[in-house]
């Protein structure tokens, strides 16, 4: 039952990494928009930036 | 709200009144608009190749046509007021953005893509629940007027604005409660297996001295972090000698910790970490949920609030230069160009305009305005330039002090809340005053027996329950019912609307359309059909739409607007008619002089009033049912009557019928005819109708039914209908997009759907049961157990496992309200 000395850390350090991940992830905004998160990963469509077809008439003023 | 749905426009899916379809060649077939602004957006649409919007839209639903885009986008391009909202100090800048008519997902994926394809845009990433838009871009490469403008060819309104100090410190204090809430989530789940392991056996054993210190180890940094709050919370209640929810838990915390460390230390006994840690982490689940919801329903009303002007044209020693509101300060020279919003309070110095105050009055008719006169922030200049002098800015202005009374609207409680608070103390001295009883009682037979007795009573009585039973109701229904379209302000107004007799339905706008169109014109030859193919307007007839038109060119009346809408599309709108001495009456109608000759148009009394004698030769148009009349004068007689018909809403007879069932008195208030009223009021299965009522009166008439007995809710429009929101028990407005006149409203239903005001009702009458039910539940629960503990018959341990089960129980009863809606829908 040793074991247990080497467990007992190993759990509390993966625990908080979890906690850790959870801190980061609110921190960078991740449960501000629950609702829009959720739809989005519904929508495949790639977004493709900087394709001038899509975006007809696009000026670009300089 | 799809190709398939072929009643509806193709775009919005508002239901198309025949006159005012358009019908555009888009994406390869003719599709049909209610507007103009519809078709626009979809043809910018399909040219950006994402017509794929359109297969994300849910089906069947609708969603109101574009917003109209602020004016002067030009404004947000200048350094001096970009730095209001954000860094400038380089030319990649990110900003936030409020969007006005963001709907669904959908929107969320035509303005990401939209924008996305527009080459020196890094970065749009819409918030949903917020309604917002974080914006990076290289100005450089594209100045933001361009993005705007954009966004407007995609059919949304979005202005940046400045995150204020109050809601930054609202997302930085819910951000905090949920690393709380993580971590004591973390240290239960821990301290659950070494529970279990404990009464397993390990209590025995070898490992019950390390696994009561790792409970130590984990319970002292959770009570510390996550306890945090509460004994702030308890010390902060007890220097203002107030007995708060904070303070029994503070207590019941700190005993339990004292208890286990002291078990822990002489290994006698029994630990109660977990109980520590359940105990909170339970507590704080409860506080989340409750924030979230909050800031739900605020965040909709915040919206309106951040489409308001943020800069203004000063005049400096001739002068003219932009600054940002802020910079401005009473005693400025301001111009104000036509077709702006008035920044500030102020007298005119110079021009004459008129102004449409409906944003703050409800009053739909423009103002002339002139030297002298005042005007007020947040209202739309018309046709004419003003040089205007700065008297109040920002809070101080009209606007100002009526945002602050929907901010303290929001911030107040129901009655039945704050009974409930005023409860909470004296729960809270009862239990400790209970606790020490019991260890007072058990002291003399075992003091170990007293410590546990007496920690069992305060963890026991719980007065979370009974201090969740009512915010936790109030909280999952207006914020499921924020997510529904329906705005509650204020949560009185749940309580209000629960027990409302009767509702009152305005017609204008409300039941209807609002957006009335020439159906038929009768004169001394006799009828003309506007929609009958094949008939031409003479050229008399000809002669008087065109005045008529000039004429009601300055008015912003729904009626009005649909006769100048008449006459563009006939091409009749003749701008060199020369329009002097106009005087408006509301709910009367409107007399001037047009090219000579004297033009009234309005009711039968109000032309009688004037002195123009009516034609009794004209046909009354009984055989149209449901029109509005209008007698047109020229010269001092009758010439013509004009009948313009506004179609209901889809779903009024549904709601009305709702209504009905729900066993309500339901009645039309309109400002119509008798017979136009009580057609209508027979369409919709029979209910009463009130007619004739000038906009003046409408109060008068709502304060009428509350004297004979009535508990009533006004649903208007929100424009017209303010004086009467506010004299109801309950009103109820339609969200028409940015109109603060919703500030004299309880309820805004911010999708203009009818349907949802007997939904409101439902859920108003469920929220009232579910908070009865909670307090009962929460006393029934202390009834039982504090007797039980005060016998010392229940450990710590039982009393952990119960009172959690015991706020959970209110949680999840409470949460139950939300199914409410998720079927109806």
């Amino acid at each position: 039952m040793e074991v247990i000395y080497g467990l007992i850390p190993g759990m509390l350090l993966l625990g908080l990494a979890a906690v850790g991940v959870l801190f980061w992830a609110a921190r960078s905004g991740q449960f501000d928009d629950l609702e829009g998160d959720g739809q989005r990963i519904l929508m495949d469509d790639d977004i493709k930036p900087d394709d001038p077809r899509r975006f007809p008439g696009a000026d670009v003023e300089d | 709200m799809s190709a398939s749905q072929a009643s509806g426009c193709f775009h919005c899916g508002l239901p198309i009144t025949q006159p005012t379809t358009v019908r555009a060649q888009v994406g390869g077939g003719e599709r049909l608009f209610c507007c103009q602004g519809c078709a626009a957006v979809c043809r910018a649409i399909y040219d950006a190749g994402l017509e794929g919007f359109y297969q994300r839209t849910p089906d069947g639903d609708i969603f109101g046509p574009p917003p109209e885009l602020p004016r002067q986008l030009e404004f947000y391009d200048l350094d001096e007021v970009q730095q209001e909202f954000g860094d400038i100090s380089s030319d990649e800048r990110e900003m936030q953005l409020a969007v006005e008519g963001i709907h669904c997902a959908a929107c969320v994926w035509l303005i990401e893509n939209g924008l996305a394809a527009m080459p020196g845009v890094s970065e749009a990433r819409v918030n949903l629940t917020g309604r917002r838009l974080r914006l990076r871009w290289d100005n450089s490469r594209l100045r933001l007027s361009r993005i705007l403008r954009r966004l407007g060819e995609l059919g949304y309104a979005a202005v940046p604005f400045d995150p204020g100090a109050a809601e930054l410190g609202l997302q930085r204090r819910n951000r905090a409660l949920l690393y709380r809430l993580a971590f004591a989530g973390f240290a239960a789940m821990n301290l659950m297996w070494i529970s279990i392991a404990l009464y397993a056996g390990a209590d025995q054993g070898e490992f019950r001295s390390l696994f009561h210190w790792v409970g130590w180890l984990l319970a002292t940094p959770t009570l510390l972090y996550a306890g945090g709050p509460f004994f702030v919370g308890a010390w902060r209640g007890l220097r203002h000698w107030h007995l708060d929810m904070d303070l029994p838990i503070a207590i019941g915390a700190a005993i339990t910790y004292c208890y286990s460390l002291v078990v822990t230390l002489s290994g006698r006994g029994d630990v109660y970490w977990d109980t520590l840690v359940n105990f909170l982490f339970v507590i704080l689940l409860g506080r989340y949920l409750e924030a979230m919801s909050r800031r739900q329903a605020v965040s909709a009303t915040q919206r309106l609030l951040d489409l308001q002007p943020r800069a203004a044209t000063v005049l400096r020693d001739g002068e003219e230069a932009l600054v940002p509101i802020r910079a401005l300060r009473p005693g400025d020279l301001l111009l104000i160009r036509p077709g702006e919003r008035v920044p500030a309070d102020g007298l005119v110095e110079q021009g004459t305009s008129a102004l449409d105050e409906s944003l703050l009055t409800g009053e739909a008719e423009p103002l002339a305005r002139g030297p002298g006169q005042p005007v007020v922030a947040g209202s739309l200049n018309g046709a004419g330039a003003l040089r205007v002098r700065v008297t109040a800015v920002l809070r101080q202005t009209q606007l100002g002090r009526i945002l602050q009374l929907v901010e303290e609207a929001q911030a107040s409680k129901a009655p039945i809340q704050s009974l409930a608070d005023q409860v909470v103390p004296w729960f809270v001295g009862a239990t400790l005053a209970l606790a020490l009883l019991t260890s007072l009682i058990w002291w003399q037979a075992d003091p170990a027996t007293a410590v546990l007795a007496a920690t069992s009573v305060l963890i026991i009585t719980c007065p979370c329950a009974f201090g969740l039973a009512t915010p936790m109701a109030m909280a999952v229904a207006t914020g499921s019912a924020a997510r529904h379209g329906i705005l509650i302000k204020q949560g009185g107004a749940l309580e209000r609307l629960s027990n409302v007799t009767q509702v009152v339905f305005d017609k204008t706008g409300t039941l209807t359309l609002g957006r009335p169109s020439l159906v038929a014109l009768i004169d001394a030859r006799g009828l003309w059909r506007a929609n009958e193919p094949g008939t031409r307007l003479d050229a008399t007839r000809q002669h008087w739409l065109a005045r008529v038109a000039a004429l009601e060119q300055l008015s912003e009346h729904p009626l009005a607007r649909a006769l100048t809408a008449f006459a563009r599309e006939h091409g009749l709108a003749d701008m060199t008619l020369e329009v002097t001495d106009v005087r408006l009456e509301p709910g009367r109608g409107i007399v001037g002089r047009v090219d000579g000759q004297t033009l009234a148009l309005g009711s039968a009394a109000w032309l009688e009033s004037l002195g123009m004698a009516l034609d009794k030769r004209l046909a009354s148009p009984t055989d149209w049912p449901g029109v509005t009349l209008l007698h047109l004068g020229l010269d001092g007689r009758e010439v013509a009557r004009l009948l313009l018909r506004d179609d209901l809403r889809e779903d009024a007879r549904t709601a009305v019928d709702a209504l009905i069932a729900a066993g309500l008195q339901v009645s039309l208030l309109s400002g119509d005819r008798q017979a136009t009223a009580s057609e209508m009021a027979k369409r919709l299965g029979g209910i009463t109708a009130i007619a004739e009522v000038l906009p003046e009166g409408k109060a008068a008439e709502i304060s009428r039914l509350r004297a004979s007995g009535q508990r009533v809710a006004m649903v208007g429009d929100g424009v017209n209908d303010a004086p009467a929101l506010v004299s109801a028990d309950v009103g109820i407005a339609l969200g028409s997009g940015t109109d603060v006149s919703m500030a004299s409203a309880d309820i805004v239903l911010t999708g203009n759907e009818l349907a949802r005001v007997p939904q409101a009702l439902a859920l108003a009458q469920r929220t009232l049961v579910t908070i009865r039910q909670n307090i009962g539940l929460s006393i029934a629960y202390n009834l039982v157990m504090v007797p039980l503990a005060m016998a010392a018959l229940i450990t710590p341990l039982v009393a952990a496992i119960a009172m959690p089960l015991s706020s959970l129980a209110v949680v999840g009863n409470s949460a139950r309200i939300g199914g409410l809606l998720k079927k109806a829908r």
